[in-house]
């Protein structure tokens, strides 16, 4: 195994100084739901995020703060309460989703409420699970409430922070976001708390035949669009992004006429 | 190695004829004068960021359709399965542009050991075996949420190797494409994010 490691690393022996200069600027973790702050910058529901929203992994600071930001001053957006971030409504118990961009052995993952700890679960410097939920009893909590999390990395001095807005107990079901079990109940509420979408994300619409190309738009199978003067017909139903415009590149969604 | 270089070698032409879809006149307005991703050569002009690029992401790539193809068959949601669709569809034809652009440096397009960029202080990759595995046998009622997370961190991943490579890479068709992963995968964040949070 050893020797297999060394192989490409002296092979690439250039690249591996690259990697390790850039390293510092990239990260490790964020709540992804209920949505965190920096999830919703990262989701467009919140707007005017600055580089947050392109890095919503990158709350990183030293352990022991208790700021959205973990005392990141590149990253103080996520400590203005004035920018009305929407409240998730969950039930009273609520579990807590991660998205983890490195495997880090972990201390621990703790979450406080209003500046008191709720609860801690403690890893044992292990490398964390291939999804790492927790469910929280929010029960003393009720109302509107800013939820801390924080994953206390094992061997760095760092955490990674997240805050989450919720609205405790204000919820029709108890764990809204965790278990998907049909398509109905988690597709129709999300229209409520969104109070900032943006125009091009939001868009439903079906697309009428040889309409021009948009970003945000549900392509059905068949459907014609028009983009740079020609007409393409969709061959994949997706709802389409920037970057997935008929060209070259989208053949496999997008067929010329 | 060399013999995986052959094969794929043999293999791109093989795709590129298989492309019976091709179009019949030049319509791409990103680039007019190709039919297909394949005929979109590199240059001549790279150094060893654009390779080491090329190469992890190929690999992460791999990994990605593998998590993609898990994400159309086992999704409940048909908005989480055509999204799953598409990206296996649009990063098939990726690496297809990726390995022509190694084979054509006449560098190995695969790597012999999967490095995170992370690796220097600690870090796994966000996506290993072990967490591909785990979606095959996670339960149906919590397959969504494991696969948006899942594939949120990789995606995330893509856009950290997009970023090095736009600050560090040489090739101007590797950093263009560098830009449109970057934009693309930024992108399905906001679906995925959306889809999770219902």
């Amino acid at each position: 195994m050893r020797r297999k490691i060394a192989y490409p690393l002296a092979t690439l022996g250039m690249v591996g100084s690259t990697l390790v200069i850039a390293s510092p600027a990239l990260a490790h973790g964020y709540v992804s739901s209920p949505p965190s702050r920096q999830a919703l910058c990262a989701a467009g529901t919140v707007t005017d995020c600055g580089s947050i929203q392109f890095e919503p992994q990158s709350v990183e600071a030293p352990k022991g703060s208790k700021q959205c930001n973990g005392g990141n001053a590149n990253f103080s957006i996520l400590n203005d309460n004035s920018r009305s971030w929407p409240a998730k409504s969950v039930g009273t118990s609520t579990t807590f989703n991660w998205v983890l961009t490195a495997r880090h052995r972990t201390a621990s993952w703790v979450y406080y409420v209003d500046g008191t700890e709720v609860a801690t679960f403690n890893d044992n410097n292990a490398i964390p699970e291939a999804t790492v939920s927790h469910t929280v009893d929010l029960s003393k909590f009720p109302g509107k409430r800013t939820v801390l999390a924080v994953w206390n990395i094992g061997d760095t001095v760092n955490a990674f922070y997240s805050c989450i807005d919720l609205n405790v107990g204000g919820g029709a079901t108890s764990t809204p976001t965790v278990a998907p079990t049909t398509a109905a109940p988690t597709v129709a509420p999300s229209a409520s708390p969104t109070t900032a979408p943006t125009s091009s994300t939001t868009s439903s619409a079906p697309a009428s035949s040889g309409s021009a190309w948009a970003p945000g738009t549900s392509y059905q199978t068949g459907d014609v669009v028009t983009f740079g003067g020609a007409s393409y017909t969709c061959r994949q139903s997706h709802r389409s992004i920037n970057s997935w415009e008929p060209s070259v590149y989208t053949l496999a969604l997008w067929l010329p006429l | 190695m060399k013999r995986r270089l052959v094969a794929v070698a043999l293999v791109a032409p093989f795709l590129l004829g298989a492309c019976g879809t091709a179009p019949s006149s030049p319509a791409a307005p990103a680039a007019p004068s190709v039919q297909t991703v394949a005929e979109i050569t590199a240059g001549a002009t790279f150094n060893a960021n654009d390779v080491m690029f090329l190469q992890m992401l190929a690999d992460h790539q791999q990994q990605g359709l593998e998590m993609a193809a898990i994400g159309a068959s086992r999704a409940t949601r048909p908005d989480v399965a055509d999204l799953a669709k598409a990206v296996s569809l649009t990063e098939t034809d990726e690496l297809t542009l990726m390995r022509s652009w190694l084979t054509e440096w006449q560098k190995p397009t695969t790597v012999d050991k999967r490095v995170s960029v992370h690796a220097d202080h600690g870090g796994l990759p966000s996506t290993t075996d072990d967490e591909i595995n785990s979606l095959k046998t996670v339960t149906k009622k919590d397959f969504e949420t494991a696969f948006l997370n899942l594939f949120l961190a990789h995606q995330h991943n893509a856009v950290e190797m997009a970023q090095i490579e736009l600050d560090k890479g040489a090739n101007e068709q590797t950093k263009a494409f560098a830009e449109r992963v970057k934009e693309s995968r930024a992108d399905q964040v906001q679906q995925m994010l959306k889809l999770l949070n219902g």
